[in-house]
């Protein structure tokens, strides 16, 4: 898949196709990539396709003018299709490079299996459904389910809708529904003061750093509300109120344009569940309007359309 | 100095300019009585209604937030209305899983000419809320602040 990519990504750049390429290369540390962006073609021989290509790039496109050859996971690819739907991308400035994705290792994971630092690792191996991590001279063996991420366990579209170049045959979901939605059941257990005391303590971890903000691909505004300051809407210093406002309000801002890509649940510093917000928005948009994220670029986004009969129970 | 005054739910209401406001003002010269809970902001159109103005009413204590506009089809600018109903439906689902009441947020089609289905709408609206209880859902709690101190 990584020779295709090369290939395909080089073939672009000496037609002209592109302006650039954007894809992962290696990151400084070990087990890790970073977004690549190049015009050069002799950079392409750095780029990677492994189980650790985290970073949604469809992010950074709503910043970049040109023409743009783009390297998208499933997940990445409805984010991008959602951009396309808002006119925020041009569906003819963009060279789709899809990865029919695996399911990305959750390095904290594996270190929590293995009981040792990323860094003490000697190897991570992915072959089919099960990975080899390699520590101290042993090889142990653990199902992909075990190491994935939660949001590639309840992943329903791992291989891209959305592509000019597909870079290897498509693959099928892991298929563990439930996984990713533990945390959600458990909370809908629960009476609604009990959920929201669980929220209240989660929000008052928050350091709001926006870093969930800033790696959102859905997140595209020039100016966000919480920046505004005539008239103030939230207070800049981090309390559990405002956090949790900011948090609720940026949600309901990106409804039907998140992907649940997970991306805010990675970026945060804090380790608040972020996802049992994303994926629970995701479940609310669904059933009110049967609509999915992303999954049709002619198709209007949620915000821009409307049915003349819907949601009618909810208002008096 | 024993303060006792019995809570009374405070209701922040977004009205269209359209129809609700109008019909709010129909109940008001046709001398309808309805409960004095709700302070009403007059918005161009339900669709202007972001559900950050919801949030940011809870955040100031408002007990309820109601959200009215024309009826569907009826929308002065075609379409605002179909946009609030998205916006207000997943806002009061998305809310009611975070744990808040369901009843604290509400919205309805009130036209120009029905100042009666306004005081009614704000009649229901109190009582539930009276039921519901105060909105503590952005108070720190704590056990000796100043006013407990203070006895």
């Amino acid at each position: 898949m990584e020779q295709k990519l090369r290939s395909e990504a080089r073939a672009l750049l000496e037609q002209g196709k592109v302006d650039y390429i954007f894809g992962y290369e290696p990151g400084s540390l070990k087990f890790t990539t970073t977004p690549l962006l190049t015009r050069d073609k002799n950079d392409v021989d750095r780029l990677v396709v492994n189980p650790f290509i985290v970073n949604n790039l469809a992010k950074f496109l709503t910043e970049l003018k040109g023409r743009v050859g783009i390297v998208v996971k499933g997940c990445d690819s409805r984010s991008l299709v959602s951009l396309i739907q808002d006119n925020k991308v041009a569906r003819g400035n963009v060279v789709i490079l899809g990865v029919p994705c695996e399911g990305l290792i959750d390095l904290s994971k594996v270190e929590k299996l293995v009981g040792r630092e990323r860094d003490e690792l000697d190897d991570i191996l992915r072959e089919g459904d099960k990975v080899f991590v390699t520590v101290d001279g042993k090889k142990r063996e653990f199902p992909i389910a075990d190491v994935a991420f939660d949001k590639c366990l309840a992943c329903e579209l791992p291989t891209p809708k959305e592509y000019d170049i597909l870079l290897g045959a498509p693959t099928s979901p892991i298929g563990q529904k439930d996984a990713g939605y533990t945390a959600i059941d458990n909370l809908k257990g629960k009476i609604p003061q009990e959920r929201w005391e669980f929220w209240k303590k989660e929000f008052s971890r928050c350091i709001r750093c926006y870093a969930c903000r800033n790696v959102c691909p859905a997140c595209f505004c020039q100016r966000c509300f919480v920046e505004e300051t005539e008239p103030k809407w939230v207070e800049p210093t981090a309390n559990w109120q405002d956090n949790l406002l900011f948090q609720v309000v940026r949600n309901i801002h990106v409804a039907g344009r998140c992907s649940d890509c997970g991306e805010c649940e990675r970026a945060c510093p804090v380790k608040i569940p972020l996802r049992a917000l994303t994926r629970e928005m995701y479940d609310i948009v669904g059933e009110l309007f049967d609509f999915k994220t992303g999954m049709d670029k002619n198709e209007p986004s949620l915000m821009t359309h409307y049915e003349k009969e819907e949601a009618e129970g909810l208002i008096r | 100095m024993e303060q006792k005054s019995e809570w009374d739910p405070q209701i922040v209401g977004f009205l269209c300019k359209w129809c609700s406001y109008a019909g709010a003002d129909l109940a008001g010269t046709s001398r309808k009585k309805y409960p004095p809970n709700v302070r009403v902001i007059k918005v161009p159109c339900s669709g202007r209604v972001d559900p950050l103005f919801v949030l940011k009413g809870l955040r100031m204590g408002f007990d309820g937030v109601l959200v009215s506009g024309c009826h569907p089809g009826d929308c002065h600018y075609q379409t605002g209305n179909y946009r609030a109903r998205r916006k207000m439906a997943i806002t009061k689902k998305f809310l009611e899983y975070m744990g808040v009441e369901p009843e604290r947020i509400q919205a309805s089609w009130v036209s120009a000419s029905e100042g009666d289905k306004f005081a009614a709408t704000v009649a229901d609206v109190t009582d539930n809320l009276k039921k519901t209880g105060p909105n503590r859902l952005f108070e720190d709690r704590r056990e000796n602040n100043g006013t407990e101190a203070s006895k």
